[in-house]
């Protein structure tokens, strides 16, 4: 009890340095929690996006072609018929659905071409499964049965096409056999997925599947649903349902996408960058509690020839320096939440920050104008025990050398 | 009874490939009650023969007897337990610790030995203070006090666990005359009313007088030992 009472009367010993190495620890626990915000907020859009723009909430594909989707075969696709679509429409929280035909192809401007991922889709069911509606920047969307294409800004800017100029589509049907598809462009989007600005082109369903030659087949149907927290749920109830039509048919929520599993993977190695920042807070304690040995050195000598053990001066110190980080990490966490409050209501405009003329996106970072923090309770508890962990195991291997000294040596210091 | 005998203890310092003998060969008998004076030029192995004593280093060779125990047969922490129970030190430069007001600083060796109540504890640790004449000056943190108030908390600080030895190298080296007198004489005091036995080490000669025996080192060695006063256990 005594030695604990020494330790904590230490910490105002030379106030200064507390206050410094505390503020080092509060400043990497403040930047981890705005990062972590921040980072937060980035994988909450980028999801978003991904729903909102390119997956849905489940998709209905066959098992087969999911496969092979990379190379968007025009094999093992499916029929849709009114009693698929009875058992989807019946699933808890259903808004709507879109059926698509994907297909490579080459887009070809008259003197340019660029390989695209082209979709045929019915439109005003496209509109309803996808947030398209306000991101047209020029014209909208065409109408079943029109030879009229949309695409992405940036796409068409490529190849500087704009609203009302032809292209071809270059395709192989089912068949292998080239065919061209020609479609005046009707509009232009510019999403805050970078994937569909640049790599896709919508024309109306019936005419691809007539130009692919695939009947009235569709590659996958995606599906809307009220919120995303139902669709791992619903997944696997529709699909025991749809077993029953087809048993090759799987139905796959939004977060078993590729895509979502690389914004996991973004996160953990934004993790580790994190991670470093709290490196730095435990060199600041191994700093402090060196200078604090030897600045103390006859102090431990005669604490030795009290009889005080090794461990009893190490726990002196190690709680000195747990105290210090419990102090930074209050002061982080206050900070951190002031900021995370500012950030949650203001958020940050990355195109007012980078400049006009560049995209987040063309960055591979999902943000268009503002983005906004996220408040996680658990990170503020993580990175608070983890400063003071830090603090504390920081500590042990300068005071073991301290308390290690030959009393002799110690006393004799000068 | 003898508290402390030293059979024929060397020690030897390496300075890299050359060895520098500090300690050639003591014999020494210290009775309980004794007030012996250790001095000699510098560099003449006070230092190092109180170190041993008070089992803060290890003799290269022979052997030290504390009251029935042999040193050699203690590890690190039986050392610590002996030093903790049994041993008070004094040191010239006091080594008082800072943050820590006078009453804390004694607090803190009796918080070592044993779980008194906390009356008991105040009570014992006031005693001691006001023997030291410290009396109201409890609450003072060292930089509030003299060089002569630090010496007498540091003497507080080794006495209030009644330890049946207190060792003190050149407790008055960086106090005036009269503050060197006043402490010596408080030591005497305590030796005499608590019976606790005493070894000093000074080079100064008028603070021999106090001592009733003197031990003088040269070279390693004890080359003198004349007593004086008779003991208080006589």
């Amino acid at each position: 009890m005594f030695l604990t009472k020494l330790a904590f009367k230490n910490l105002i010993r030379h106030r200064n340095r507390t206050v410094v190495t505390a503020i080092i620890i509060a400043f990497a626990i403040f930047i981890f929690i705005l990062m972590d915000s921040m980072i937060g907020g980035m994988t909450e859009m980028s999801y978003n996006n991904i729903i909102d723009y390119e997956a849905g909430h489940l998709q209905l594909v066959n098992q087969k072609y999911w496969e092979a989707e990379e190379e968007l075969p025009l094999e093992n696709l499916m029929v849709v018929n009114q009693q698929v679509m009875t058992k989807t429409e019946n699933i808890q929280g259903y808004q709507a659905s879109s059926p698509e035909l994907n297909f490579s192809a080459r887009l070809n401007n008259g003197t340019n071409e660029l390989p695209v991922i082209g979709k045929g889709i019915i439109p005003n069911r496209l509109m309803q499964v996808f947030e398209l509606q306000d991101q047209f920047v020029v014209g909208e969307m065409f109408s079943p049965g029109e030879y009229k294409a949309v695409m992405g800004k940036r796409l068409a800017d490529l190849l500087k096409l704009d609203k009302g100029d032809y292209i071809t589509l270059l395709v192989k049907d089912k068949n292998e056999t080239f065919n061209t598809i020609d479609a005046e462009i009707a509009g232009l989007l510019h999403t805050g997925n970078p994937n569909i600005n640049n790599n896709i082109v919508y024309l109306p369903l019936d005419i691809v599947q007539q130009s692919l030659n695939v009947d009235n087949q569709v590659s996958k149907v995606i599906v809307r649903l009220e919120n995303k927290d139902l669709a791992l749920g619903v997944a696997n109830q529709l699909e025991n349902n749809l077993k029953a039509i087809n048993d090759n048919w799987s139905v796959y929520s939004w977060d078993e996408l590729e895509a979502v599993s690389v914004a996991g993977a973004k996160e953990m190695g934004n993790q580790m960058i994190l991670a470093i920042i709290l490196l730095i807070a435990a060199i600041a304690i191994i700093n402090t509690v060196i200078l604090a040995a030897l600045e103390r050195m006859k102090e431990i000598g005669m604490m030795k020839a009290m009889g005080l053990q090794r461990k009893e001066i190490i726990y002196t110190f190690v709680l000195e320096s747990t105290g210090i980080g419990i102090l930074g990490g209050i002061v982080g966490l206050i900070l951190g939440a002031f900021g995370v409050w500012i950030f949650t209501i203001y958020g940050i405009d990355f195109g007012t920050i980078m400049g006009s003329n560049i995209e987040m996106a063309s960055f591979g970072i999902p943000v268009i104008g503002k983005m906004y923090g996220v408040w996680n309770p658990e990170s503020f508890l993580l990175v608070f025990s983890f400063g003071v962990i830090v603090s504390f195991l920081s500590s042990i291997l300068p005071a073991y050398w301290a308390a290690s000294k030959d009393p002799v040596e110690a006393i004799y210091h000068s | 009874m003898a508290l402390l005998e030293l059979y024929n203890v060397k020690k030897i310092y390496q300075q890299g490939k050359i060895e520098v003998p500090a300690l050639r060969g003591i014999d020494l008998t210290v009775e309980k009650g004794e007030f012996t004076t250790v001095f000699g030029p510098s560099g003449s192995g006070k230092t190092t023969m109180l170190n041993m004593i008070g089992c803060l280093d290890k003799p290269t060779s022979g052997s030290i007897n504390f009251n029935g125990q042999e040193l050699e047969d203690l590890d690190k922490k039986g050392l610590a337990m002996l030093r903790r129970h049994n041993i008070g030190f004094i040191f010239q430069s006091y080594n008082l610790i800072p943050v820590l007001t006078a009453y804390e600083n004694v607090e803190f060796a009796i918080r070592l030995v044993d779980k008194h109540s906390k009356k008991e504890l105040r009570d014992k640790v006031m005693n001691i203070l006001a023997n030291v004449g410290l009396d109201g000056l409890e609450a003072r943190r060292p930089n509030e006090l003299s060089g002569g108030q630090k010496q007498r908390v540091a003497i507080a600080r080794a006495l209030v666990k009644e330890p049946k030895l207190v060792l003190a190298d050149e407790p008055s080296a960086n106090l005036d005359s009269k503050t060197s007198e006043e402490v010596l004489e408080l030591m005497v005091k305590m030796n005499e009313e608590l019976g606790t036995t005493f070894i000093f080490s000074t080079h100064d000669p008028q603070v021999m007088d106090y001592a009733h025996r003197m031990l003088e080192i040269r070279d390693g060695l004890i080359s003198e030992d004349k007593r004086g006063k008779s003991y208080v256990s006589d």
